[in-house]
């Protein structure tokens, strides 16, 4: 039971959203701790926008609690559900929702008006927040005419012109270029930080996760697949579908072996006779066991190399450049696996190889 | 500890029965008194009727004629109005046809002639023995008339003209509506122009453009003025001018007035719920999704074509028909050739001396005014109501608001006229029961434009409004109302005209204080000379037209001001 | 505008007026009425309205028959004398008119002031629903009695339109030009003849008098034509005018001289076995919302002011009854006239049903 004063600034408990017959949200609990960033990712339709808009008030939930900063939102128990114009948060929208009609010195007043603030006082925050994204010149600009990418900086102005302790964003990246994601990506990480506000950030895209969250929660179908930092889920994936979501992954079953598995290491066998030793990280398993080999953690050499488990002689099928790592298509076994790497070792498809990755690399699924 | 909150829900619940509930009394409530008319077979003149029967339909049977009248005039002229539409919707979307822009805007200038107006002109046009066009045609040394506008097909014409232009404008939508990579993909494999027309373009847009046709011909279905115009002299009725008739003789034929209504109304709410299954299953707006602009075909010389054929559209349903109201209406005796001395401005001296005329005029504009504004009003909180909000029994407020679609105006106007009487409020005869008519029959108008701009209203910017902290009233302040503005003044603009322009309906319900523009012509029609009627329909026309040209000054300020 | 003296050619036939007997009672000394009101001069004319209730009741509603602009005219007319009344009207064809009033009376509604009717039996019916109020103008002293009501105050004989037959000379050649009634029933005139609907008075005197001069098959005859009805006498002369038709069949006199005026070759005919005519009838209605101002319009109606506007007013033209009435435009009077009217009104009024079928589907509804 946490105090109030250590009370994590978002409180999400067995929210459940159904609309009709079709359930968005099963079963979805979580916390985000004060000053930090909570990612939800996954695939659209998985249920992560419509839980970033049961916390702003846009959605009514069908059952649930969500608590901000200690006090209850909603709680479906007890029938409460405040409107989302008196939960005090902030929102960036994917469409950055701009009003067209007004100015970007309006935009961004909006909500300071709306709180009754005017004047020398107004003015200083809206200066202010456009300054934080370097939107200063273009106050009195008229928004329609501004660029996607300006027009995101506006939106993020206006979300934190009234100091608000909770940013909730909605894919707010999703519509720029490349480039301009990986330096807006950057840009919000430090805002986020110097203002020392609590964000809920909805995403499909892994790297944004990746950069800038503390935490992640993977979520398909309505459920919450792994909650983790973004380390967690990329080097110990508890799912099939985390593994190959949050980078690409090999994913290889086969039959435990007992005699060769202990508490921290299992022994697995294919069905076509290769053995692979992986790491158990604290995880139960049975007969069976389906290990995770992440593409880049897989090694390709030309001779034999020293050492015990997790080497097997390969052939090369394929290769594919791309750019900053080649993916390499071996044969093992009677299958094929995706191998990536960085130094442009020459192969050519046909080549025999060997292939070696490091047991504590090769995670134990859950389930 | 959380506090309990009375679940809005029931309130909503309520609110939404009451709305559904006053709608309900002003579109149904005539419509109840229809049929409760169209049933009766009782004493004549006795109200409540006294007794209830189907010998009103029986005696239908004996009406085919007029039954067969309309059906073939509707088919000709939904014919007709679907080949202009189709023909000028193609020209201007798809050709590089020169002053596309200026045929643009003329192709919507049909729509403020009021079909009445055309239907006089062209009635002085054509006209077997004094029509223009045949004394220019004797006169040439043609025997007989070249053209007999009293004919189906002649109404017909008039009516495709005139109450046809939305054809254009439903069409023109489908058109571009069409992804053009389609016919790109054709085109790559090899497809001639011609095929791929044939083969890709038309089957694409044949399922709007078969909604275009269902809703036109249920437009048509109740056309009025053209057939009153026209038919009336030839003996030739159909059923929207039969019930003007037995209304209007001694003794009455209410009963029977009332079958033909009901019979009208069966077929025009079959089209129309035809019509909502083909193209918007279900939903009442006419184009989804985004708006292509679609490739334009390079025509080379077959521009000066297509020109033409722009051209002569205008030309007909908006040059020869004024010019000739200007032409008849200097006249003494209007003729093909006058002398100089059959010149006169004595019409338009008489004109403006008619009661009628003036205090006509200035209803007209002031009830066309006040109906817009309140229609505006209203179908803007009905649409927000079924489109923006989550109320329950949106789609049961739908469907009532929408119905006096299917209901022909003047069948409408009917039953209010009829139900109206035995209510004791001084509404009836008065501006009231004209403004309540308009209010109601215009609903479908208002609720389509309206409902329009609302789909292309961002959800999000209202919601971010509510996250920001602003009250439901303060962002329908600031952030609704300031972006749905060109859609309020476009849909007011609608209601404006369709109100100045009514014809079915005003006719019926028109008082002696509460006389009105175009029922007002008709009229002056019926009792005075054609050269008369032809200065009153004038003066009508150039006030509306100054109006409009003041209402797009001053609204084009407002747009230029970035909404 | 001018007074017409373009009054063609036609044999004048001096017989005494034929007109309608009002079956009598027992016609009482105007003295012997009781007269509660109090007789003032004003203008020319007296009148028992009271003048300054009628002018602070400021308004009244005229229903008639009569065409848009006749009516305007008249209240026009009035309006001069009296400024502060203004006076607004209702127009619908006779029958149209009698049923409207007819459908509100029932439903409770009383906004008529003054109910003119384009022809005798239709005034009747509505006496007898007690339609009118009564009131005794002093001006009732310059009727005859049979062109009164009865009992008098009801309604009185406003002014007489008649009809005869009138051609197109352009389209017409001399040799098939009419001359009298059963040369209406030539084949050449199919598709090309015109007359009122059946829901006009005149119309109805008129098939009903030609139908007693020539027997029933004379409209069957006539409906072999497929002639088109129209709703006022405009109409007809206008298409008349413009050659739309080549003869009118109930070409009234009145419109006939106004669209002479406008230069139209037209041509008049007066059948030797006479004209139907019918009398206009004008009468207070009950329970009018604005009586005084009723009874004041109705006296200025009734006197010598208001029936030479009758007479000389170009969208009017008819003949006046009263005693002392100056002739018409062109020199004419009444009685130079011979004119066929229904005497016996019960009788006239029963076949009312007979005429609107057959009127109705003889033009085509």
């Amino acid at each position: 039971m946490q105090s109030a004063t250590t009370a994590p600034a978002i409180e999400v408990q067995n929210l459940s959203i159904r609309y009709g017959s079709v359930t968005a949200v099963a079963d979805v609990s979580f916390s985000a701790a004060a000053g930090q960033q909570l990612t939800l990712l996954g695939p659209s339709g998985c249920g992560k926008t419509s839980t970033l808009r049961a916390v702003a008030g846009l959605e009514r939930p069908t059952a649930g609690v969500i608590r901000v900063a200690g006090k209850a939102m909603y709680d479906g128990a007890a029938g409460l559900n405040i409107p989302a114009e008196r939960r005090g948060m902030s929102m960036v929208f994917q469409s950055y929702a701009i009003w067209p009609h007004m100015t970007v010195f309006e935009n961004v007043a909006y909500g300071l008006r709306v709180r009754k603030i005017g004047g020398a006082d107004l003015s200083d925050k809206v200066r202010h927040a456009l300054d934080l994204v370097k939107m200063g010149a273009y106050a009195e600009r008229n928004a329609s005419q501004l660029s996607g990418g300006q027009q995101q900086r506006v939106a993020l102005a206006r979300a934190c012109a009234f100091s608000p302790t909770v940013l909730l964003f909605d894919e707010p990246l999703s519509n720029l270029d490349a480039k301009l994601r990986s330096e807006m990506r950057i840009e919000l990480r430090e805002l986020q930080r110097r203002l020392g506000v609590t964000s809920l950030y909805v995403t499909h895209d892994l790297e944004e996760a990746l950069a800038m969250s503390d935490q992640i929660v993977v979520m398909r179908d309505g459920l919450i697949e792994q909650n983790g930092t973004p380390a967690e889920i990329y080097n110990y994936p508890r799912t099939a579908f985390v593994a190959d979501f949050v980078g690409s992954a090999n994913l290889v079953s086969g039959a435990v072996l007992p005699d060769r598995s202990d508490k921290d290491r299992v022994a697995i066998r294919t069905d076509d006779g290769q053995m692979l030793v992986g790491a158990t990280h604290g995880r139960p398993f049975g007969q069976n066991a389906t290990l995770s080999l992440r593409t880049v953690h897989l090694r390709l050499v030309s001779e034999l190399p020293a050492g015990a488990a997790n080497i097997w002689p390969i052939t090369i099928r394929r290769t594919v450049f791309l750019g900053d790592v080649t993916q390499i298509h071996v044969g093992w076994g009677g299958r094929e696996l995706i191998v990536r790497q960085t130094v442009a070792d020459v192969f050519t498809p046909g080549q025999t190889a060997f292939l070696r990755v490091d047991p504590e690399q090769c995670i134990l699924l859950e389930g | 500890m959380p506090r309990m909150r009375v679940p809005t829900f029931l309130t909503q619940y309520a609110t939404m029965v009451i709305v559904i509930a006053v709608v309900a009394v002003f579109v149904l409530y005539p419509i109840f008194y229809l049929f409760q008319a169209a049933f009766d077979v009782g004493l004549p003149d006795s109200r409540p009727p006294t007794a209830y029967g189907l010998d009103n339909f029986a005696k239908l049977l004996d009406y085919q004629a007029v039954l067969v009248n309309t059906l073939v005039v509707t088919f000709a002229a939904t014919l007709m109005a679907l080949v202009f539409g189709f023909v000028t919707a193609w020209i201007l979307t798809r050709t590089d046809v020169p002053m596309k822009r200026t045929f643009e805007q003329l192709m919507t200038v049909p729509y403020y002639v009021t079909p009445l107006l055309g239907a006089l002109a062209w009635s002085f046009l054509g006209a077997p023995e004094s029509g223009l066009i045949n004394q220019l045609w004797r006169a040439g040394g043609g025997s007989g008339a070249l053209v007999d506008i009293g004919t189906p097909l002649g109404i017909a014409w008039v009516m495709a003209l005139f109450e046809g232009s939305v054809a254009y404008v439903m069409i023109s939508a489908v058109m571009q509506s069409m992804d053009p990579s389609l016919e790109e993909a054709s085109e790559v494999m090899g497809a001639s122009r011609l095929k791929t027309i044939w083969r890709v373009t038309l089957p694409l847009v044949a399922p709007g453009v078969l909604g275009a046709a269902l809703f036109v011909f249920a437009e048509m279905l109740g056309s009025f003025s053209a057939a009153l115009v026209l038919g009336t002299p030839a003996r030739f009725y159909v059923i929207t001018t039969a019930i003007y008739q037995f209304v209007s003789q001694y003794p009455p034929r209410i009963p029977l007035a009332a079958a033909m209504g009901v019979s009208l109304f069966a077929v025009m709410f079959l089209m129309l719920y035809g019509y909502r299954r083909v193209v918007a299953h279900g939903h009442f707006t006419t184009v989804g999704g985004k708006a292509f602009r679609p490739r334009v075909m390079r025509m080379g010389w077959l521009r000066w074509v297509m020109f033409g054929i722009c051209a002569s559209y205008v030309v007909l349903s908006v040059v020869l028909p004024v010019g000739t109201l200007i032409f008849t209406s200097l006249q003494k005796l209007a003729v093909a050739f006058p002398a100089a001395s059959n010149f006169t401005f004595d019409n338009f001296r008489q004109a403006f001396s008619i009661n009628a005329v003036r205090s006509a005029m200035v209803n007209s504009l002031g009830l066309a005014a006040i109906s817009a504004s309140v229609g505006v009003a209203l179908t803007a909180f009905l649409a927000w109501i079924i489109q923006s909000s989550r109320m329950p029994g949106r789609g049961v407020l739908e469907y009532v608001a929408m119905f006096p679609q299917a209901v022909p105006r003047l069948v409408f106007a009917f039953g209010m006229m009829w139900a109206w009487l035995v209510i004791p409020l001084p509404v009836y005869g008065t501006f009231w029961i004209l403004l309540i008519a308009y209010l109601t029959v215009f609903m479908p108008l208002g609720l389509r434009t309206i409902s329009g701009v609302l789909l292309q209203l961002d959800k999000s910017l209202d919601e971010c409004g509510q996250v920001c902290g602003a009250s439901w009233t303060h962002r329908l302040r600031t952030i609704t109302a300031p972006l749905l503005r060109p859609g309020l003044v476009a849909a007011w603009l609608l209601i404006f005209v369709a109100s100045v322009r009514e014809l079915g309906a005003s006719i019926l319900l028109m008082g002696p204080d509460s006389k009105v523009m175009t029922p007002a012509i008709v009229e002056a029609w019926f009792s005075s000379s054609s050269e008369l009627t032809a200065a009153m329909a004038l003066i009508q026309t150039a006030v509306i037209a100054a109006v409009m040209v003041l209402f797009h000054r001053l609204t084009r300020r407002l747009a230029v001001h970035g909404v | 505008m001018t007074k017409s003296s373009h009054v063609t050619r036609r044999t004048v036939i001096t017989s005494g007026l034929a007109t309608a007997a009002v079956p009598l009672a027992a016609a009482l000394p105007q003295s012997a009425i009781a007269q509660e009101r109090k007789v003032t001069k004003v203008l020319d004319f007296t009148t028992a309205a009271d003048i300054a209730k009628a002018e602070a009741e400021g308004e009244f509603l005229f229903y008639s028959h009569d065409s848009e602009p006749g009516i305007a005219s008249i209240l026009d007319a009035f309006s001069k004398d009296f400024p502060k009344i203004k006076g607004k009207y209702v127009r619908a064809q006779n029958g149209a008119l009698f049923s409207r009033t007819i459908a509100e009376r029932s439903a409770g509604r009383y906004t008529a002031d003054v109910i003119q009717f384009s022809e005798p039996s239709t005034a009747l019916d509505f006496q007898k629903r007690s339609g009118y109020s009564r009131y005794v103008s002093p001006q009732s002293e310059f009727y005859r009695p049979e062109h009164l009501s009865n009992p008098v105050g009801d309604f009185f004989w406003i002014a007489v339109t008649f009809a005869g037959i009138s051609y197109n000379a352009d389209k017409v050649k001399p040799e098939d030009a009419p001359k009298n009634w059963p040369d209406v029933l030539k084949p050449i005139w199919q598709n090309a003849a015109n007359v009122k609907q059946s829901s006009s008075g005149m119309q109805f005197v008129q098939w009903y008098e030609l139908r007693k001069l020539y027997g029933e098959k004379f409209w069957a005859d006539f409906a072999k034509l497929r002639p088109r009805g129209f709703d006022s006498r405009a109409q007809l002369f206008d298409r008349l005018a413009k050659g739309d038709d080549k003869i009118c069949v109930l070409a009234e006199y009145a419109g006939y001289l106004l669209q002479k005026q406008k230069g139209s070759n037209i041509e008049f005919v007066a059948p030797p076995d006479g004209m139907p005519a019918a009398p206009l009838v004008c009468g207070i209605a009950d329970r009018a919302p604005h009586p005084e101002a009723a009874r004041l319009f109705m006296d200025w109606q009734m006197s010598l002011r208001g029936q030479a506007n009758q007479q000389d007013n170009p969208y009017l033209y008819y003949g006046s009854l009263r005693k002392d009435a100056p002739p018409m435009p062109g020199g004419k009077r009444l009685s130079d006239f011979k004119l066929l009217a229904p005497t016996d009104m019960d009788a006239f009024m029963a076949t009312r049903p007979a005429f609107n079928k057959e009127w109705n589907a003889m033009l085509g509804l």
